[in-house]
This record gives structure tokens, sequence and C-alpha cells, in this order.
């Protein structure tokens, strides 16, 4: 296929995933909102829309600040269709976005390019339809599931899903860009060090870490650059 | 009949179960899409595949993570509800502090069956939903320009993506950093500044983790087993764990 037909298959291709990522993120959110007055039918009593507004108040506005750093941040690294699907099934963090990453890697492909868009999707759409499968699943067989999952002897590992998560992924990422790991690593240890109450703001603390990550790579990146530039 | 026998009811299942079915069909959607065109871009079907297994494999057993905290939260509202929430935008960390606090505000003094009434279970259910649906809404109406504005242009994709993939990496070193540095903090200072007497268990997890992972790279690289890259991740991720459950048992 030449260069010009895989351009204008993409171009069709990305459109219709902004058209289609629109029409099926609106119809989730209609049905997600629509669903508890479905349900307050059922049961014979609507929701208290004050008592809604006043805990939106106090929690719904730190989430929604939250919401925004994932979007700006996650964005990019999943692309657009990556990113509507990662939105409407969520579990961004513990696990959409280093599955995505992961699978960016193994792929070899690069942020930005179509490649890496198929990728993501590919990615995020599996992982969100193998969680559907096991809650599914988990759901049927939950009262025989409970007493072995809910075992006390087993709840140290639940509770340690991320930083199982963190660790390898950490081992991958910090080898290949320990130059760039070494003073986020040290700045946050110390921070959380000396101002233990910010570990409960674990989550906002990844936007001053990935700024610096990010200001130590564009410094290391410029050098090469103004080196390779100096050399030709 | 009692609350729960009420939120455990066919028709709840068949209200949350159609959502989620409902989900389940975009995922396939965009997944069939994403892969004929991959095709069509002359990529690699072998690579394609292996996407797809390795972050199948990836998802297991954090997705056995999130089915406990359905049953974590079922006892004070039912089954399908939690279900919903975290097969939907859900996030684990999100449900059960929000939940909480949307009792509180519809007059329970706690998360419990014995204090749930109908209205208050819809009203805790409209405010899980109204708190999470930001970063949906966002990409409703920024994902295109935004996207946009962030693509190298380089059509089908070829080209470098210049600084872009390595600020997407620092990006990852970034949010890695942060949860260690929380780690390590914790441990050092979560009972009173330097007492070294927090919960070591994240740190070890973490470092059996990457010790396991290190194993996994090794064997790809070195001896050059490449398949168990596809678990390399959900090989480690089981190796942290069940040293958190040898902890445990100390």
């Amino acid at each position: 296929m030449e260069q010009k037909q895989k351009d204008a298959l993409w171009a069709q291709y990305s459109k219709q995933t902004h058209v289609l990522g629109r029409v099926l993120s609106i119809l989730t959110v209609v049905l997600l909102l629509g669903a508890p007055f479905v349900i307050g039918g059922l049961l014979g009593a609507y929701p208290d829309l004050g008592a809604t507004a006043r805990g939106f108040l106090s929690v719904g506005l730190v989430w929604t600040v939250s919401s925004v750093a994932e979007f700006l941040i996650y964005t990019p690294m999943l692309g657009a269709g990556g990113g509507y699907l990662a939105f409407i099934t969520g579990n961004l963090i513990n696990m959409k976005i280093p599955c995505a990453v992961n699978a960016r890697d193994l792929a070899g492909v690069k942020t930005g390019t179509a490649e890496n868009e198929i990728v993501s999707t590919l990615s995020i759409a599996t992982s969100s339809l193998v969680t559907i499968v096991i809650l599914a699943l988990g759901v049927l067989a939950l009262q025989p599931l409970q007493p072995v999952l809910q075992s006390p002897a087993l709840q140290p590992a639940f509770a340690n899903v991320v930083p199982a998560l963190f660790g390898a992924m950490a081992y991958q990422y910090y080898r290949k860009n320990i130059v760039v790991a070494i003073a986020p690593l040290a700045v946050m240890s110390v921070l959380f060090t000396l101002v233990p109450g910010l570990i409960s703001s674990t989550s906002f603390m990844i936007i001053p870490s990935g700024a610096l990550a990010i200001g130590i790579a564009y410094t290391i990146y410029k050098k090469k650059k103004t080196g390779k530039e100096a050399q030709a | 009949m009692s609350i729960l026998s009420q939120l455990n009811s066919p028709a709840m299942y068949a209200i949350c179960g159609g959502i989620v079915a409902f989900v389940a069909l975009i995922c396939i959607v965009f997944l069939v899409r994403a892969w004929k065109a991959g095709l069509a871009l002359g990529m690699d079907p072998v690579k394609l595949k292996r996407v797809v297994v390795s972050s199948a494999t990836f998802s297991a057993l954090p997705s056995v993570g999130i089915l406990l905290g359905v049953i974590a939260l079922s006892g004070s509202l039912g089954t399908p509800w939690p279900w919903l929430r975290l097969s939907v935008i859900g996030a684990l960390h999100y449900e059960t502090q929000v939940a909480q606090a949307a009792a509180e505000q519809a007059g329970m003094k706690s998360l419990s069956a014995a204090e749930m009434t109908p209205q208050g279970f819809a009203t805790i259910a409209l405010l899980m939903s109204l708190c999470i649906i930001w970063g949906i809404v966002l990409s409703i109406f920024f994902n295109k320009r935004y996207t946009k504005k962030l693509s190298s242009g380089s059509g089908s994709g070829k080209g470098a993506a210049g600084f872009g993939d390595l600020a997407m990496t620092a990006m990852f070193i970034g949010l890695v950093s942060a949860y260690i540095g929380s780690y390590l903090g914790g441990f050092i200072s979560s009972n009173g500044l330097f007492t070294f007497s927090g919960d070591w268990t994240p740190l070890l997890v973490a470092a059996v983790s990457a010790g396991v992972m290190a194993l996994f790279v090794y064997l790809a690289e070195k001896k050059h087993i490449t398949w168990v890259e596809n678990f390399s991740i959900a090989g480690s991720m089981l190796a942290g764990m069940a040293a958190a459950v040898l902890v445990g048992l100390l």
C-alpha cells in the first residue's frame, strides 16, 4: 500500500474514532447518571439531590481536579482511541496506563504515531475486557469465592497489587533511564519522609514528580540535539 | 424484603449487567477496529497478537484485586452496583472513599447495610457516578483537539516522535517515583519522623517484584527466551504479592 493511501486510511480511521468515542462516551455518561434514577424508581425512592450536591462539594471537587490532571497526563500516552476507552472503563493508574505503556514497549512503537494509537487501543480494550470477564465470573461465583479471596492470609497480597506493579515497572524504566529517574525518586522519597502527611495525596504528587522527570529528560534531549547539530 | 435483598435482586443485576455488557461491546468495537486498521497500515499481525496476549496476562492479577473491591463493597451496597462501578470508569481507590462520603451526606453514620435505606442507596449511587465522570466528560469535549495538538503529524507513522516519546517515558518515571517515594516515606516516617516503624511490606513487595522482573529481562535479553516477556509483568507481580503473603504469615 502506498504512503498516500495509508495516510488517507489513517485520517478516516482517526475521524471515525473521534465520532465513535464521543457518541459512546455520551451514552455511557447518560447510562451511568440515569441508572441511580432507574434504580431509585425500582426501590421506590429517588436520589436526594440536595445531599448529592453537598456530597459533590465535599468530595467531588477533589476528584474533578484529579480528573483534569489525569486527562492531561494520560491522554498523550494513550492516544485518541485508547483515551476514550480508558476513561470509559477506568482503573487507569493501577492497570490501564501501565498496561498500555508495557504494550507500547513490547511492540516497540513511539508515542504520537499511528502504530502507538493502534497498540494502545488494542491494549486498553483487551485489558478492559479481561477485567469485565474476571469481574463477571467473580460476581457469578462470588459466594463460593468469598472465603478464599477474603481469607486473612491472602489480604496482604491484594493490598499490595500496586507496589508489586510499580516495582516491576520501576526496574524496566529505571534501568534504561537512570539519569532521569534519580532526582524524582530522591526528591519524592525525601519529601514523603519529611512530610508523611503527603502520602495520602500521592496521586497529586505525580504532577511535580512527573514535571521534574520531564524537565531532566528535556535537558538531556536538548544537550544531545545540540551535540548532534554541532557534529553535523 | 431486606435492603440487601433488594440491592441483589435480579432487576438490579439486569440494570447493572446491561450497562457492563454495553461497555464490553464498546471495547470489542474498538478492539476490532484497531486490529483491522493495524493490519491495513501494514503492522505485523504477530506483533499485534503479542500486544493482545501481553495485555490480557498483564491485566489478570490487577483484575482479581479489583474483584476484591467489589466484594468489599458488596456487604453494604449489594453486589450489582459495585460490580458496575468497578467495571465502568470506576477506580479501586476511589469507590470506597466516595461511597463513604456519600453515605455521610445521605445521613448515615457509616457505609453499612444496617443503616442503608432505598433513598440513601440511590443518593450514594448518583454521587458515586457524578464524582467520577469528569475524565470521560473532558474526553468528549477535548480529546480530539488535545490529541491533534499532540500528534507528531507522522501520518501512518514511521516518523520520529521527537521529545514526545521521551516526555511520556519521563512522566511515567515520575509517576512510579512518586509511589515508590511514598512507600519509603511511609516506612521511615508514617509513625513519627524517622521512627522507621511504618509498614515496610510495600517496599519489600516492590523490591521482590523488581528483582523478578530483572530475572525475566535477563532471560529475554541474554538467554533469548523472548516468550517470557508476555508474562514478565504478571509473573513479577505474582512474586511480589506472594512476598506480601509471606510477610503477613511471619
